[in-house]
């Protein structure tokens, strides 16, 4: 988070957030201009002229028979797939079971992450103690353990879970644990000065203070979340969306696995922009800053 | 508040920073000075005179290496809140009000929601942030900023207020209102006050005492009473054009000029 610099003039008048508004209205701007913030409408057309071009191509390569119809099939089956399968072939109870597995395991993950990395980033004595674990655990990529973990706990709900668990919790400690560290010394002296505790300060100076960050260290772990589920659904289960693709595999229907792809991004998506409304939402006293 | 004569007595105070591998660097040496109550006493040097280690270790956020720091006769031995601390980087808490900043400490100190509130609103009507009580930090200029930290320490009752070249990343104006702000906190709050600054201007408006330290290590060069102003001066024009503050200025100036000739 980078502290604006704000003039400080007469000491009663609020300073103005909003440059945009004293920049008078130009000619024309080109629109290749070199590291010119691109207005609104561009942005709109541009984000949906990538996407029509990507479909366009897509639907022209099916419609030409230039690729092998069996394997890639055309956008608009896929489309109709989709609304078949939610419609008439129960996929929403497969696509419920994936996102409680994602909300399940993270909450537990997040549940003993965040205040670990708290006290770790608040107390060296913590840190030394528990991060030459949780760095060594860091490197070692979650999906070797899904053989042991099938051993361990069969086939039921708790490998999956297990998996996402590992797969975030080591990153999303040591996140945390970062932005703790990097919360100002200034802050933990004054609430110090003032007359607070450890015990104190911690709690109402450095979690509130790193509470931002810890939302932003969720999101982006979220989005791991869900690739780890994917793995463990392809690898062992027979339900959830990755469960369905691999049984769609099996009778080369390729139209249902492109479905699943496009409902896996679509709920990465959807879980992204709740995470960017909470932020929103809790941490009002950051919106004058950005 | 406070009353009384609660002295600050900083004695044969030496600091020395570890470097690692052995090496030390001697920061402060055998400083000793007083600080009478309901004063303003003003710790002036060139960088790296250890000024702010001095003030740091009156906050007891600094262990001195040897010597002794007392409070109204309590030794010091770590922060606490008989002295307040405002530091020159911000230090508003971004995630609470206005209000909320300025009663934290109460809160923390368990004092009742009602006085609590009573006291944030009288030094928040003292620094002159009456309209923003319900504001965020954020939404306010650094002097406004400023301003709540130094409400915030003053409403948890100090007995005496430490501050770090408090103005240092203010601009010129908002400076001067901010020190004409201090003469009349400190005259309507009797609260004593050390301040740790560079500024020679800084220093002669606001200072009952100036203690000037030398460079590495720092040591106390001179104590300056500026008797020229006979009393404290309201507002900063009126200073510069008494007879004796350039006489005062160039001498400060020349100090300094010394102190940086033999270090460079």
């Amino acid at each position: 988070m980078t502290e604006v610099q704000e003039r400080s003039g007469a000491p009663h008048t609020l300073p103005d957030h909003d440059r945009s508004a004293v920049t008078p209205t130009m000619p024309r701007k080109p629109i290749f201009g070199l590291r010119t913030p691109v207005g609104r409408p561009q942005r709109v057309t541009s984000a949906v002229a990538v996407w029509a071009l990507f479909f366009g191509v897509w639907m022209l390569a099916s419609a030409s028979g230039l690729v092998n119809e069996l394997l890639v099939p055309a956008p608009q089956q896929v489309f109709a797939t989709t609304w078949d399968l939610f419609a008439h072939r129960g996929f929403g109870s497969d696509v419920l079971i994936s996102i409680g597995r994602v909300v399940v395991a993270f909450a537990m993950a997040c549940a003993v992450a965040i205040p670990l990395g708290v006290m770790m980033g608040s107390f060296p004595a913590v840190e030394a103690f528990f991060n030459p674990f949780v760095s060594a655990w860091r490197y070692l990529p979650a999906p070797s353990f899904i053989p042991i973990l099938l051993m361990w706990f069969g086939t039921g709900e708790a490998p999956k879970l297990a998996l996402l668990f590992i797969g975030v919790i080591f990153f999303l400690i040591t996140l945390i644990m970062d932005h703790t560290k990097n919360v100002r010394e200034e802050l933990v002296e004054t609430a110090l000065t003032l007359g607070a505790k450890r015990a104190t300060v911690v709690r109402k100076v450095i979690f509130p203070a790193v509470l931002p960050d810890v939302v932003v260290a969720m999101r982006q772990m979220l989005a791991m979340a869900w690739t780890y589920l994917v793995i463990a659904e392809i690898v062992a289960s027979t339900t959830g969306i990755g469960a369905m693709m691999m049984r769609a595999r099996r009778f080369l229907k390729t139209d249902e696995i492109l479905a699943g792809i496009i409902v896996i991004g679509a709920l990465g998506l959807l879980f992204d922009l709740l995470f960017a409304l909470i932020y929103r939402w809790a941490f009002p006293y950051l919106r004058t800053q950005r | 508040m406070s009353g009384g004569q609660s002295a600050l007595g900083v004695r044969h105070v030496s600091k020395s920073f570890d470097l690692g591998k052995g090496r030390t660097v001697e920061a402060v040496r055998d400083v000793t000075f007083d600080v009478e109550g309901n004063s303003i006493c003003v710790l002036l040097g060139p960088s790296g005179c250890g000024k702010s280690t001095v003030l740091r270790m009156m906050a007891g956020l600094e262990t001195p290496t040897s010597g002794e720091i007392a409070i109204g006769g309590r030794h010091v031995d770590g922060p606490g809140r008989d002295r307040g601390m405002v530091f020159q980087a911000y230090t508003s808490f971004d995630w609470l009000s206005v209000r909320s900043n300025v009663e934290f400490g109460m809160k923390i100190n368990g004092v009742p929601a009602a006085e609590r509130r009573e006291r944030a609103e009288r030094f928040i009507q003292l620094v002159g942030l009456g309209k923003f009580a319900d504001a965020y930090p954020s939404q306010l200029s650094g002097g406004m900023r400023q301003r709540v930290a130094i409400a915030r320490t003053l409403a948890n009752g100090p007995e005496v207020l430490l501050m770090d070249e408090p103005f240092g990343a203010l601009d010129a104006e908002t400076r001067w209102l901010m020190q004409e702000l201090m003469i009349d906190v400190a005259e309507k709050t009797d609260t004593t006050m050390v301040i740790v600054t560079h500024d020679l201007e800084e220093a002669i408006f606001l200072a009952d005492k100036i203690v000037f330290l030398s460079s590495h290590p720092g040591r106390v060069k001179k104590e300056i009473v500026p008797t020229f102003k006979s009393g404290r001066v309201a507002d900063k024009e009126q200073l510069v054009r008494l007879s004796g503050y350039s006489d005062l200025e160039g001498e400060l100036m020349h100090m300094m000029r010394e102190e940086g000739r033999g270090h460079e």
